[in-house]
């Protein structure tokens, strides 16, 4: 069903910054060092914590003697679970499994009875140093029951298994299992000309900002209250779960997210040290900080699915079943979102393709693993990766360009808004199109005569597509994860102009985007205008980063602000000018009449609009400021009648393509060239939009090859640091080659799309299928992610 | 406490001198010991080149160096880069005009790596320029933007001699 927007489409007359390749504001400031991230305050009296992590998998905390280390003189506070317990609640799920049906379990900022996972807190420490604070927990001295663990996803689904929690409402692993069933699967494959089996596995995988996570919580015992310099994506949401667990009203918290360096997920609410170090301030009256280390970084992963598959197909290649029945390892439980991960992974079945009988369940189960986090893509991503193998399988079995299967399957132009099967509402998109500008960049048409010719050489090489659908800027039902966004627009007396927004940037530079709105709607230059973000005293309530949310939330926020404002303006400059509102232009920072040379300047409309109040701006309101929310549209939580919702207003999409060449005799693979057409409706800037493509589409370079958070059988982490935990260099890897088609979104006020988590899918999904098609010569066939060396060479024995 | 050592070192032309705990790294030294903080901290294993620097002509990571090791140095830092006189040094500029980093958090090692690059070789290839940053991570840009900065402001430097 499609809803019509309320609001005119218009966009203002003169675009002097919207669509423009507009610099990042305040580069300057980023080259030459001056900007604070979190590790860069300085406050009096900072003391510093570290956190003791479990050396088991699966424990009962016998005991915590915390005696010896009290007795350090480095040793300012030593806390235990139990002790924590006497300061904080459990964490609340900032999405909860229970919401949908599922399990819960409490979270606490240090485990208590005992430990699900290698890594675990048990107990913390402050000192004056992170140093001190590091070597007293070797005085910290634990008693452990060490209990049988699981790793494996499968495992800890059969009968027997260790169960994770022995709470009320546990009585196997099963987190939550959730259907998106839709036709009659098994009478559409009995009509099937042919149906194929397989499997696929996606591994764990995770963010990894080069800025870690880091707190600075600071009570304030007279005022009652805290200040909280975090490293967060999420400061006002951020607010409310720790407003909960620490038995405050979020009134008494003040959380001010400085610059961050990167987030990409990793930096959503929910992790145990972010109330940790606020109960240690509380407890101290001092500043209390905690840098996250990259081993601790390590441990929160992603994304751990396997897939098991069956495509009931025609010998034209039109599929007309599915069903693909996944486990997803979402580790332990955690407070943080991750495991919500393997929700919108079921839910994105089956992307752009138009399949009538749909049978997909996913089964997130909880293992000794630790916790999964947010991670770009949030779950969309796998089902990129499969449902592209899918379609390579499909070609392969009827003979049928893979190309050419692609569009036999696409949605057409025509038929959006379309909804599919599981009750999403595709909102526009050209895949037809789309799919031949990305063929066309690395020359499909001349490659199968590449390939043989390199065949006959002996080297293989390969060609992978892979279409991508990217639903963006959600809206959770029950969750703190909303889909609307605030932002004020003020214009003081000499006319300059604060932008404060709900909406966050990890880097992306959406605060640049979101000013080249203003300054374009209120006629003013791009450099009068300062952004604040992240301060939940000052900025309007949002929600920060997450799911591409930025401009379509926070962006036309910001327009409908701008436009209160103008509309204050045009007012008082037609009777300055003596002219009609209809006449009158702005821009450079001027108010003047078309056709005629009369203007005014902006900041002197403003300074009326403050100074004669009573006189010449009697007929309107001041002060120049407003504040404004957007709800975009397509949205839908009301359940149709099937019992779906629609969580998404907006649906990017792309097609990448890739080219390989694997080393038969030691697994390499060298990708050697990567294309991709984006279409994420209007841009306001072109170049952060690429920007954020290059970046996810290298991420997903790096899952399809390399990135693997691999454990070792006793449950630690082998990929405990940079040094294995592989992620791409500059020169393992060529050029993002990027082209753009716009098909601006019906609902929402600029027309713009989700931007960012799109590219991490795509991008993997087209090196497997190149990784598939350079090896098929071989017979080998690889069912897994990473393609690193180790895998490939196994998919080749295996076919020997 | 541990005794202390003295080292004297020169950060960005400024005489400086501390007594520091010897078990100090360079980094650690650097921001806390001595404030220049836009030096960062990625991962102490000499992986992500975040915390790069300059030390008596080359260009180090300083979580790899211990700050005791380095008494007598010369050290320049991300703050060290641009000219005295204000204005942004030729590299930077390029990293902004072409949007070569988003979070700049790696900026520190993105923009040494390129000057010692351009200093050696005037007219880098793509493939030079590739593995003149490969020490150094960054999660943001995909490397895209960068190579292309580091092209642009060798470039314009090679059109200003």
């Amino acid at each position: 069903m499609s809803v019509a927007s309320p609001y005119p489409k218009a966009v203002p007359e003169a675009n002097r910054y919207i669509g423009q390749r507009s610099r990042k504001l305040k580069g300057d400031q980023f080259l030459t060092g001056k900007t604070e991230y979190v590790n860069d305050l300085e406050l009096l009296g900072t003391v510093h914590m570290s956190v003791l992590r479990s050396p088991h998998p699966h424990a009962r905390i016998r005991n915590v003697d915390l005696s010896r280390v009290r007795q350090d003189p480095r040793c300012i506070s030593a806390l235990d679970g139990e002790e924590a317990k006497q300061h904080a609640d459990p964490i609340p799920h900032f999405i909860s499994a229970a919401v949908f049906g599922g399990k819960y379990n409490d979270v606490r900022v240090i485990a208590t009875g005992k430990v699900t996972y290698r890594g675990q807190i048990v107990a913390a420490v402050v000192a004056p140093s992170r140093g001190d604070a590091d070597a007293l927990l070797d005085l910290i001295d634990v008693d452990y029951e060490v209990l049988p663990f699981v790793l494996d996803g499968d495992e800890a689904l059969e009968p027997g298994a260790p169960l994770l929690y022995d709470t009320e409402g546990w009585e196997d692993n099963v987190v939550i299992r959730i259907p998106f069933v839709e036709g009659d699967f098994d009478a559409a494959a009995a009509g099937a000309d042919h149906t194929l089996e397989d499997t696929f596995y996606h591994h764990r995988y995770s963010t990894q900002p080069i800025e870690t996570r880091g707190y600075i919580a600071s009570w304030d015992p007279r005022a009652e209250a805290y200040t909280l310099h975090f490293a967060t994506q999420n400061p006002h949401p951020l607010r409310w779960v720790l407003s909960a667990a620490l038995r405050v009203s979020e009134a008494q918290i003040r959380i001010i997210a400085p610059t961050i360096g990167g987030g990409f997920g990793l930096k959503m609410p929910g992790h145990p040290e972010e109330g940790l170090t606020c109960v240690f301030s509380r407890i101290l009256g001092k500043p209390v900080k905690w840098i996250e280390e990259r081993d601790e970084a390590l441990l929160l992963g992603a994304r751990e699915h396997f897939h098991r598959f069956k495509v009931a197909f025609n010998a034209d290649g039109k599929i007309v079943g599915l069903r693909n029945h996944f486990t997803a390892n979402v580790g332990s439980i955690s407070a943080c979102p991750g495991w919500g991960m393997a929700f919108l992974a079921g839910l994105s079945f089956p992307t752009g393709y138009k399949i009538p009988a749909t049978d997909v369940v996913v089964t997130a189960v909880t293992t000794n693993k630790a916790p999964w986090q947010a991670a770009r893509g949030y779950g969309k991503e796998g089902p990129q990766i499969v449902m592209e193998r899918i379609i390579d399988l499909v070609a392969e079995a009827t003979g049928i360009d893979p190309a050419e299967v692609r569009r036999r399957n696409f949605i057409n132009k025509d038929e959006f808004p379309y909804k599919t099967n599981s009750g999403l509402n595709i909102d526009s998109g050209d895949y037809h199109q789309a799919l031949e500008t990305a063929l066309k960049l690395l020359d499909y048409d001349g490659f199968k005569a590449k390939q043989a010719a390199a065949l006959a050489e002996g080297r293989h090489i390969g060609f992978g597509i892979a279409f991508e659908l990217t639903p963006e800027s959600a809206d959770i039902p029950g969750t703190i994860v909303g889909g609307y966004d605030t932002s004020t627009v003020k214009m003081d007396p000499s006319g300059k102009v604060t932008l404060l927004t709900g909406v966050t940037t990890p880097g992306s530079g959406n605060d640049g985007g979101i000013a080249q709105i203003v300054a374009d709607t209120l006629g003013v230059d791009l450099d009068g205008i300062t952004v604040i973000q992240g301060d939940t005293d000052i900025c309007p309530y949002g929600f920060g980063n997450y799911s591409g949310r930025s401009m379509v939330s926070g962006g036309n926020a910001a327009l409908l602000a701008a436009r209160d404002i103008r509309v204050k303006l045009s007012k008082v400059a037609a009777f300055m000018l003596e002219a009609a509102e209809d006449d009158l232009v702005f821009d450079q920072g001027k108010i003047s009449v078309a056709g005629t040379d009369k203007a005014v300047a902006i900041k002197d409309v403003a300074n009326v609009i403050y100074t004669l109040a009573f006189a010449t701006a009697h007929m309107v309101e001041p002060p120049l400021e407003a504040t404004r929310v957007y709800k975009p549209d397509n949205i839908v939580h009301f359940p149709d009648e099937k019992g779906r919702i629609q969580p998404y207003p907006t649906y990017s999409n792309a097609v990448h393509v890739a080219i390989v060449e694997v080393d038969t005799e030691t697994g390499k693979v060298d990708l050697q060239r990567f294309g991709v057409l984006h279409d994420c409706g209007n841009m306001i800037n072109p170049m952060f939009v690429e920007g954020q493509m290059h970046g996810a589409a290298v991420m997903g370079f790096g899952a399809a090859l390399s990135e693997e958070c691999k454990y070792n059988a006793d449950g630690s982490l082998a990929a405990d640091r940079f040094k294995t935990y592989m992620m791409q260099r500059a020169n393992e890897i060529p050029m993002v080659e990027v082209e753009h088609q716009v098909t601006p979104s019906p609902f929402t006020l600029l027309g713009v799309k989700g931007a960012g988590e799109a590219g991490v899918g795509g991008a993997a999904g087209a090196i497997i299928n190149a990784v598939n098609d350079a090896i098929r010569p071989t017979g080998a066939r690889l069912r897994r992610t990473p393609a690193s060396p180790i895998h490939v060479l196994a998919a080749l024995k295996e076919a020997q | 406490m541990s005794d202390t050592i003295h080292i004297e070192l020169t950060i960005n032309g400024a005489a400086k001198s501390a007594d520091i705990d010897p078990r100090l790294l360079l980094v650690e030294a650097i921001r806390d010991t001595f404030g220049y903080k836009g030096t960062h901290i990625g991962c102490l294993t000499g992986d992500c080149g975040a915390c790069t620097i300059e030390l008596n002509g080359e260009i180090e990571k300083s979580c790899l160096v211990l700050a005791a090791s380095a008494d007598g140095g010369e050290i320049r830092t991300i703050e060290g880069i641009a000219p005295d006189d204000g204005g942004l040094h030729p590299v930077q500029q390029a990293f902004w005009d072409e949007y070569g980093f988003q979070c700049g958090y790696c900026l520190p090692g993105m923009l040494f790596a390129a000057l010692d690059l351009i200093e050696s070789n005037p007219t880098p290839d793509e493939a030079q320029i590739r593995h003149a940053i490969s020490g150094n991570y960054c999660r943001c840009t995909g490397y895209n933007n960068i190579v292309t900065s580091i092209q642009t402001a060798a470039q314009r430097m090679a059109a200003a001699k």
